[in-house]
């Protein structure tokens, strides 16, 4: 059995949210860690090992704290850690673009006698700024080991190891206050008679600044009378001081900070801001924001994958290559030699896996979904989706969520299956149901959009209306149900990666990557979905679906005909969209049929994949009821609008 | 592997091929990682478009 002499020495990470404490737990350990979902948001602590030089380290990351005097739970957790794991090193990480806003956690940490290495990480972009950091004189000046490091590219990472390694417990340097603080901490100091893992001095600090968890460690650490001597004279000076304290400690360790870092910072040569800088800026911007993002949409979405995917490309595969050459030669084929009726039916008949699997997902799925990913796999090489998190935060706020809710309804627009279980990234589980129902309702997925940008398009106004009532619904059901599910706003904080001009290679390799794994998604739920339907047709069930259906496709002013679509669209959203489009070629819809018939699609009932998703994700309950609550709404929805389309007469 | 979103280093470790690693929602093997920072699907090339991204880094 081990003994506690045999435990490893322990090595602590600790430093604010974002400046890489888990890329360096990564390095270290070289072990793959779950500590946080999101950055600045680890809500666990992680364990590893480290060997170096011959000797095994225990690692610890703790969640981001800002001080030490805690505020959050996260931070209450990560004190305990350097309080009760007895560290061998504290390794304190901060980013070097900002160490002056991070450098008093480290005094504080230095000021509690915890045996502190100081790692200045994210150099690289620091230097990128122009910023020359002397860590020679900031050792000198702190008195403790000082490590710069690019810790994403292991930089500093062998001379990180050599100081954890050599580190040396010496008597920390006593950074001074002002006179009458300095008079304060000594007659606290001078009345604990307690042994404490914090020095003294910090415990005197923690205690005048009325820190509650010092408050009963002294109180079991201390005898009594003692204790009420330590109590008289803190209740005395928080009472003295009751105005300013907590801001008089903040500007004192300011100011040191500010002589400790004097010759540190050189700011090398004047930088003037790159353009990727402004346009990083004006992305962010609501002002600038907005019309980027709709210039986005409409050249990204509207003309390329509505235009050149769903118009040219499809009408090139569909109407020449399968229509003209490939679909005679199929069905030929198989009328010469399959003289069985069902056979037939099952391989090129209405609903036969040549017809609905093949065709759909090959000549009409595939093209628009290429063209998505290609802009998609664009813009996320640019770096503009944090961007877009950042600009849409502020609404997003509204309807319960928050910038970080921008992930997987980005990854909505690709397929809403894998977009639902990303939602298990958010924080809260109200954030979670919100955007479950929201990506069930109202974000159509790749295909579906690509089709719909495609069959709305050369009817001027129908696309205006799909989109405006697209983005109400959004906002209206998320108000709703963030007005049911009360709660906290969320709080959303990222490190911005760098804005960047697209390399094509990476481009053409993720656009690539999607469009095979999205085909090797599709394909067997297509031929499925065909499958299924050709049973339903043989059985003669399909017509009572139909049937069953088509009174409430007639409610919203659709043909009959349009059933059909919305039987294929609960197999597959794409597979639904796909059959708007034969029955829009077919003739068989006007303007604002088709306009209906788009949202009412768009709207309706998560497919099987997703729902099944929703159901591991989210519980049968919460699943069940986003299903019956999206069925209702989606044709509520659709009823509403062909009545506004009739009344007003628009589309007509 | 740098994540598309969040612009941090996806550990090597996690990935295709890697199973014990994989979050199994992939029919026929891993095809999306997932970053451990921000949780974003980054598409990962299949075997195919492996084999053929390999040739010229085998050249460096």
């Amino acid at each position: 059995m081990a003994s506690v002499q045999d435990a490893p020495p322990k090595v602590v990470l600790a430093g604010n949210p974002n400046v890489g404490k888990s890329v360096l737990f990564n390095a270290l350990t070289g072990a793959y860690t779950t500590v946080s979902n999101y950055p600045g948001t680890s809500v666990e602590v992680s364990r590893g090992f480290s060997t170096i030089s011959g000797t095994r380290y225990e690692i610890l990351d703790t969640p981001g704290m800002y001080s030490i005097m805690p505020i959050s739970e996260e931070e209450r957790v990560a004190r305990q850690i350097l309080l009760d794991e007895t560290p061998h090193a504290v390794l304190h990480v901060i980013d070097a673009r900002n160490i002056e806003r991070m450098l008093p956690m480290t005094l504080q940490l230095i000021e509690a006698g915890l045996p502190v290495i100081l790692v200045v990480n994210i150099l690289d972009e620091a230097k990128r700024l122009g910023m020359h950091l002397d860590l020679e004189l900031l050792q000198q000046n702190l008195g403790v080991p000082v490590i710069g490091a690019v810790m994403k590219r292991k930089q500093g990472l062998p001379e990180l190891q050599q100081a954890i390694e050599n580190y040396a417990s010496v008597p920390h340097k006593t950074f001074t206050y002002g006179r009458d603080l300095e008079r304060d901490i000594e007659k606290v100091v001078t009345e604990i008679h307690g042994e404490y893992r914090l020095s003294k001095r910090a415990t005197s600090l923690l205690l005048m600044q009325k820190d509650s968890d010092i408050e009963e460690l002294v109180k079991a650490s201390e005898n009594p009378e003692s204790l009420s001597g330590l109590n008289a004279v803190v209740k005395y000076i928080a009472f003295e001081r009751r105005a300013d304290l907590l801001l008089q400690i903040s500007l004192e360790r300011r100011k040191i900070c500010k002589q400790v870092l004097e010759g540190v910072i050189t700011q090398v040569d004047k930088v003037t801001e790159a353009f990727s800088e402004k346009l990083s800026r004006w992305t962010m911007n609501p002002i600038s924001g907005l019309p980027i993002l709709l210039l986005v949409v409409y050249f990204g979405l509207y003309q390329f994958v509505g235009g050149f995917g769903a118009g040219t490309l499809v009408d090139f595969l569909e109407g020449y290559l399968f229509e003209g050459y490939i679909n005679p030669v199929v069905v030929g084929f198989v009328e010469e030699y399959v003289k069985i009726e069902w056979l037939f039916e099952l391989i090129a008949g209405e609903y036969g896996l040549w017809t609905l699997g093949i065709r759909y997902s090959v000549a009409l799925v595939l093209p628009i979904v290429g063209t998505f990913f290609l802009v998609f796999s664009l813009l996320e090489d640019t770096g503009y989706f944090p961007r877009l998190a950042m600009l849409v935060d502020r609404v997003f706020k509204q309807i319960g969520l928050s910038g970080r809710a921008v992930i997987p309804m980005v990854l909505g627009f690709g397929c809403d299956t894998m977009a639902t279980m990303v939602t298990r990234t958010l924080e809260t589980t109200r954030e979670r149901i919100i955007s479950t129902l929201l990506l069930a309702l109202a974000i159509p997925c790749s295909a579906q959009l690509g089709v719909i940008l495609g069959l709305l398009s050369p009817v001027p106004g129908a696309l205006t209306i799909w989109l405006v009532f697209m983005l109400l619904v959004f906002m209206l059901v998320g108000f709703l149900a963030a007005k049911i599910m009360p709660g906290d706003p969320p709080v959303f904080y990222m490190e911005l990666p760098p804005m960047r001009l697209p390399q094509m290679r990476n481009v053409l390799v993720k656009t690539l990557s999607r469009m095979q794994s999205y085909f090797m998604e599709i394909l067997p739920l297509f031929l499925l979905a065909a499958f299924i339907l050709w049973g339903l047709k043989m059985l003669g069930a399909l017509e009572k679906v139909v049937g069953l259906l088509s009174p409430v496709v007639s409610a919203i002013g659709l043909p009959v005909e349009a059933t059909s679509a919305f039987v294929f669209g609960f197999f597959r959203r794409d597979f639904g969209a796909a059959g708007l489009y034969d029955l829009q070629t077919g003739g068989l819809l006007t303007a604002a049929q088709l306009t209906v018939a788009a949202v009412t699609l768009t709207l309706f009932v998560p497919c099987v994949a997703q729902f099944l998703m929703m159901k591991k994700e989210r519980g049968f309950q919460v699943s069940f009821a986003i299903f019956v609550f999206v069925s209702v709404f989606a044709f509520a929805c659709g009823w509403v609008l062909n009545k506004f389309l009739l009344t007003t007469g628009l589309l007509s | 592997m740098i994540c598309g979103f969040c612009g941090k280093e996806i550990p090597d470790e996690i990935g295709p091929g890697e199973e014990n690693n994989t979050c199994g929602s992939c029919r026929g093997g891993c095809r999306k990682i997932h970053c451990s920072h921000c949780g974003y699907a980054n598409p990962a090339p299949g075997k195919l478009l492996r084999k053929f991204l390999h040739k010229p880094a085998a050249k460096d």
